[in-house]
C-alpha cells in the first residue's frame, strides 16, 4: 500500500521498536536496529513514529492518528490485543469510518485465538509443512520449512487484498469496518490440489508421496542446479531432441511419462550424466528455445546477476541515513497509469514523530517533550 | 449485512490453471462476478487432474483441484477458432470492469485482445496480465510451469536440510502467490479508478512476486556478497526451533503408515524453560549446555534429539496443546486430513464451505481466509460446470436471444 503511494505511518513501540529490526540480515553481520534488511525491505516509503500502547497517554495519541486515517492495519496478537485494550469497538467509536484489519496467526475467534505463534508453528498449521521433504526414499527426514517467513508474507498480502475490498466499500458505503485476517488460513486456502485428496478420495498428502510423473526434478549441471520439468510429452520429446536422441531415451521403459517416474531411479543416472556435462544457462535457453519449462534453481547470485531481470530494472538502490545505499528487491508489478516507485527510505526508530505528532496532530514542543520524558513516545 | 465490496464489479477472466484461478478466486470472494472463458477443445488443465471422487477419474466437471479454485465464478465455453467467439468475448469485456489472463507474453494480442483493442472497447477497462515472466526483457516469451518456478525465484536454493541440495517447496507455491498479489493490484486499480476514471494496464510477473518473499536470502547477497546455507528447520535466533517426530497415525489409511510431527518454537529462555517444565525435566533449563541462547545453539543436535525422544511415545495434537496450555509456540504439522476433520479451531471458524455441485454432490473445500463485520463476503456457490452460465451470461448479459444462443451453439462457437 505504502508502494502505491498510500501515506502509511508505521507505529512501534519505544526503545527497540519493531521484531524485524532484529532479523537481519545486516550488513557485516553485525546487528544494528537500523540496518534490518527485512525491516528495510518491508518498511520503506512508510512514515515512523513510536507509541507505546500500554499507556493510557499512548492510547490517546493512537486514537488521534486513528481519528484521521482510513485505515488501521496491525497484528498485535490477540491476548496482547485484550492487554492494552486494543479493539475494534474501540476505534469505531473515534471513526465510524475506519477500516480496521487485525492479522493474527489463528484469527480473531475460535478455540486457538490465544495460541503463541512464530513463523514455523504457523506455516505447519497450515498444512505447507507436511508436504515438503526429501520424498520417499528418505521417510527419516522430517517434514521441512520453506525458507524465510513465509506464513508473514502471506498473512500480509491475503490481509492487503482484504483491506483493500474493505477499502472500495468504505468508499461506496462511507463506513468502515472490521476484518478478521488469519494467517493459518490464508495458507490452507492455498494447497494446490493437495488439501481436496481427503475430502475427495480419503487420502492422506504428505512429503513422502512419490511423484507420479517425470522428470520433474533438480539436477547438478557443471557449475549449479536446473530444474528439469516435463509434464507434457512433447516437453520431454524436445528435451530429448536438446540431447541428441540418445539410444537410452528410445528404450521402452522411459517410453511415456508415467513409465518414466516408475523407472526413475534408472533415468536419473542417464540424466545426472547429460546434465554434468554443461551448464545451467546453456541447457536453460537451449530447452526454452523449443518452449520446455526448465528453469535454473537460482542462488542469490544468478537473481541480481539475472540479464532478464537486468532489463525489467527489477531491483532497485535505496539510500538510507544509517544502512547506507543498498540493492533491494523492487516492484512486482508495473502498473501503466500509476507507476511504482521508491520515495523514501524505512524509517529510523521514531524518526517522524516531531512531523507527525507535531505537524499533523497539532502537538506543541512542550507535549511532545513530555510524552518524550515519560516513555509514551 | 451490506453489499460485498465488489457487488457489481464484473472480471473477464481468461485465466487457467492455477496462478490466475487463485486470483479471481480472492476477487470472488469478495463479490465480483467472475465470468471464467473456457473451451471444451483445450479445458483447464486442473479440470482433468485428480482428486476425483473415491478415486474415480472422468469428465470435466468432477476434479477437487478446479473445484477448490473456481468456487463462486461462472463459466462460458467460446471456441476462438470460431469467429463469433471473437463477437462474444468483445462484448463480455464491454461488460466487464477487468480484463486478467495469465496467458504467456503475446497471446493475448494475437488473438486480438491486447490492451489496445478492449480498449477501444471499454475506456476504463483495467487488464492484467500475469505472466511467468513478465510482458519485457529476453525471457518474456519463455514458459513457466508451476513447479519450476519455485526454484526459479531462488527459493529452493534457499530451503533444505543442512549439507543437503536445494529442496523444493512441497507445492506450487509461486502460483498462488502471484495470484493474489495479482488480486491486490487489480484491487489497487479498481480503487484509483473509482478515484479517476481512469483504467489501466498492469504487467504483473510471477517470477518477480515470488522474489518479494525472499529479502532475506536477496539481501544476505546484496549486503554481504554471501549465499545463505541451507538450515532445514532451525532459526538463527531461536533453539530449540524444529519439527519432532510423534506416534504415527493410529489408523492406517489407503494401507500406508502416517508420520506426524509437532512443530515447537521457544523465542526465548523462557520458552525454553517452559519446555523443560513441559517435559518433566525443569533441570534441563539450568544445565549449562542449555542455559542461554547460545549454548543451545551450540548443543543444537543433542538438545534436538532430547525434545525427539520425548515427543516420540506421544500424538502430536497432544504435544501441542500441552505446550501451548504452559505457553509454548507449538502446533502440529497439519496434514490434510487433520486440517479437513481434527482441527477443531478451523471448524469453530466455519472456515470450510460446503456447497453443493451437480457432479460431485457437496464436498468440503477450504473457504475465505477473513471476516469481515459489514460486508458480505464468502463462497458464494460450487465451481461452475464447463460452460454452466452460457445462457445465463449470453442471454441474460450480452443480449443475445435463444435463436441466436441455438446458432452459435450449432456453429460450434460455444464449444
Amino acid at each position: 500500500m505504502a508502494d502505491m503511494d498510500a501515506e502509511v505511518i508505521k507505529v512501534e513501540r519505544p526503545g527497540n521498536g519493531d521484531k524485524a529490526r532484529t532479523r537481519g540480515p545486516f550488513p557485516g553481520h553485525s546487528p544494528h536496529p537500523e540496518k534490518s534488511g527485512l525491516f528495510l525491505y518491508l518498511n520503506a516509503n512508510k512514515y515512523g513514529v513510536t507509541i507505546d500502547i500500554t499507556k493510557p497517554d499512548g492510547m490517546l495519541l493512537l486514537e488521534r492518528l486513528v481519528d484521521q486515517a482510513d485505515v488501521l492495519i496491525h497484528n498485535v496478537w490477540p491476548p496482547e490485543m485484550d492487554r492494552v485494550g486494543l479493539s475494534y469497538e474501540r476505534m469505531r467509536v473515534i471513526n465510524p469510518r475506519l477500516v480496521m484489519t487485525s492479522i493474527t496467526p489463528y484469527g480473531m475467534s475460535g478455540p486457538n485465538r490465544k495460541w503463541r505463534a512464530e513463523e514455523l508453528t504457523v506455516w505447519s498449521a497450515g498444512g505447507v509443512c507436511v508436504l515438503n521433504g526429501a520424498g520417499p526414499d528418505y521417510p527419516e527426514m522430517p517434514p521441512l520449512k520453506t525458507f524465510g517467513s513465509q506464513a508473514g508474507f502471506q498473512g500480509g498480502v491475503h490481509g492487503a487484498v482484504a483491506t483493500m475490498g474493505a477499502v472500495i466499500a468504505q468508499l461506496r458505503d462511507g463506513e468502515g469496518q472490521h476484518v478478521d485476517v488469519s494467517v493459518q488460513e490464508s495458507i490452507v486456502s492455498q494447497l494446490e490440489l493437495t488439501f481436496e485428496y481427503w475430502p475427495y478420495m480419503g487420502l492422506v498428502a504428505t512429503r513422502l508421496g512419490r511423484k507420479p510423473i517425470q522428470p520433474i526434478e533438480s539436477m547438478q549441471c557443471k557449475d549449479g542446479w536446473i530444474y528439469l520439468c516435463c509434464v507434457e510429452e512433447h516437453q520431454w520429446r524436445a528435451f530429448v531432441e536438446v540431447m541428441g536422441n540418445p539410444e537410452w531415451a528410445s528404450e521402452e521403459i522411459f517410453a511415456d511419462r508415467i513409465k518414466r517416474a516408475d523407472n526413475w531411479e534408472a533415468l536419473k543416472l542417464f540424466l545426472e550424466d547429460y546434465c554434468s556435462q554443461h551448464t545451467v544457462l546453456e541447457l536453460y535457453k537451449k530447452v526454452q528455445e523449443k518452449r520446455v519449462p526448465f528453469a535454473p534453481v537460482s542462488t542469490m547470485g544468478d537473481l541480481l546477476n539475472s540479464e532478464h531481470l537486468k532489463a525489467r530494472g527489477f531491483f532497485v538502490e535505496i539510500p538510507h541515513p544509517v544502512a547506507g545505499t543498498q540493492t533491494y528487491p523492487g516492484a512486482p508489478l508495473k502498473y501503466q497509469a500509476t507507476p511504482w516507485e521508491i520515495r523514501m527510505p524505512a524509517p529510523t526508530l521514531g524518526q517522524h514523530n516531531d512531523q507527525i505528532f507535531g505537524e499533523r496532530l497539532g502537538l506543541d514542543a512542550a507535549r511532545i517533550t513530555e510524552l518524550k520524558r515519560t516513555g509514551v513516545i | 449485512m451490506a453489499k460485498a465490496p465488489l457487488d457489481g464489479v464484473r472480471i473477464a477472466d481468461f485465466t487457467w490453471v492455477w496462478a490466475g484461478p487463485y486470483c479471481t478466486l480472492q476477487l470472488a470472494h469478495l463479490g465480483a462476478d467472475v465470468i471464467r472463458i473456457e473451451t471444451t477443445n483445450r479445458p483447464c488443465i486442473t479440470r482433468v487432474l485428480p482428486p476425483w471422487p473415491e478415486g474415480k477419474p472422468g469428465g470435466l466437471n468432477r476434479s477437487g483441484y478446479f473445484n477448490q479454485y473456481n468456487q463462486g465464478k461462472r463459466s462460458i465455453t467460446l471456441n476462438f477458432r470460431n469467429t463469433a467467439a471473437h463477437e462474444i468475448a468483445r462484448r463480455l469485456v464491454g461488460h466487464s470492469d477487468v480484463v486478467i489472463n495469465n496467458f504467456a507474453h503475446g497471446v493475448m494480442e494475437r488473438m486480438g485482445f491486447g490492451y489496445d483493442a478492449l480498449k477501444r472497447i471499454k475506456r476504463d477497462v483495467i487488464v492484467m496480465s500475469l505472466s511467468g515472466y513478465g510482458d519485457t526483457g529476453p525471457y518474456r516469451d519463455y514458459v513457466a510451469y508451476g513447479p519450476a518456478q519455485v526454484p526459479l525465484s531462488g527459493l529452493s536454493a534457499l530451503t533444505g536440510y543442512k549439507g543437503w541440495p536445494p529442496m523444493h517447496s512441497g507445492f506450487s507455491y509461486a502460483d498462488p502467490n502471484a495470484g493474489v498479489h495479482g488480486a491486490f493490484a487489480v484491487l489497487a486499480a479498481l480503487y484509483h479508478r473509482a478515484k479517476t476514471g481512469e483504467g489501466q494496464y498492469i504487467d504483473m510477473s510471477q517470477w518477480e512476486c515470488a522474489m518479494a518473499l525472499l529479502p532475506e536470502g536477496i539481501l544476505e547477497y546484496t549486503f554481504n556478497a554471501h549465499e545463505p546455507e541451507r538450515i532445514g528447520n532451525s532459526d538463527a535466533q531461536m533453539a530449540p526451533h524444529g519439527v519432532y517426530r510423534c506416534v504415527d497415525r493410529p489408523e492406517r489409511i489407503a494401507g500406508n503408515k502416517i508420520d506426524q510431527f509437532v512443530a515447537i518454537a521457544c523465542a526465548d529462555d523462557i520458552d525454553w524453560g517452559r519446555l523443560a517444565l513441559s517435559m518433566g525435566r525443569p533441570e534441563l533449563a539450568a544445565d549449562v549446555k542449555f542455559v542461554t541462547f547460545a549454548a543451545r545453539k551450540r548443543n543444537e543436535d543433542e538438545l534436538d534429539a532430547i525434545i525427539a525422544q520425548w515427543t516420540s511415545n506421544r500424538r502430536a495434537q497432544e504435544v501441542a496443546e500441552m505446550l501451548q496450555h504452559a505457553g509454548v509456540a507449538a502446533a502440529v504439522v497439519a496434514d490434510n486430513k487433520y486440517l479437513s476433520e481434527e482441527d477443531a479451531h478451523l471448524k469453530a471458524r466455519d472456515y470450510f464451505v460446503y456447497r453443493n455441485h451437480p457432479e460431485v454432490g457437496t464436498r468440503q473445500h477450504a473457504g475465505v481466509p477473513w471476516k469481515m463485520s459489514r460486508t458480505e463476503t464468502a463462497v458464494r456457490s460450487a465451481a461452475p460446470t464447463i460452460g454452466q452460465h452460457n445462457d445465463d451470461v449470453l442471454i441474460g448479459l450480452l443480449g443475445y436471444s435463444e435463436e441466436d444462443v441455438a446458432k452459435l451453439r450449432a456453429a460450434g462457437a460455444l464449444d
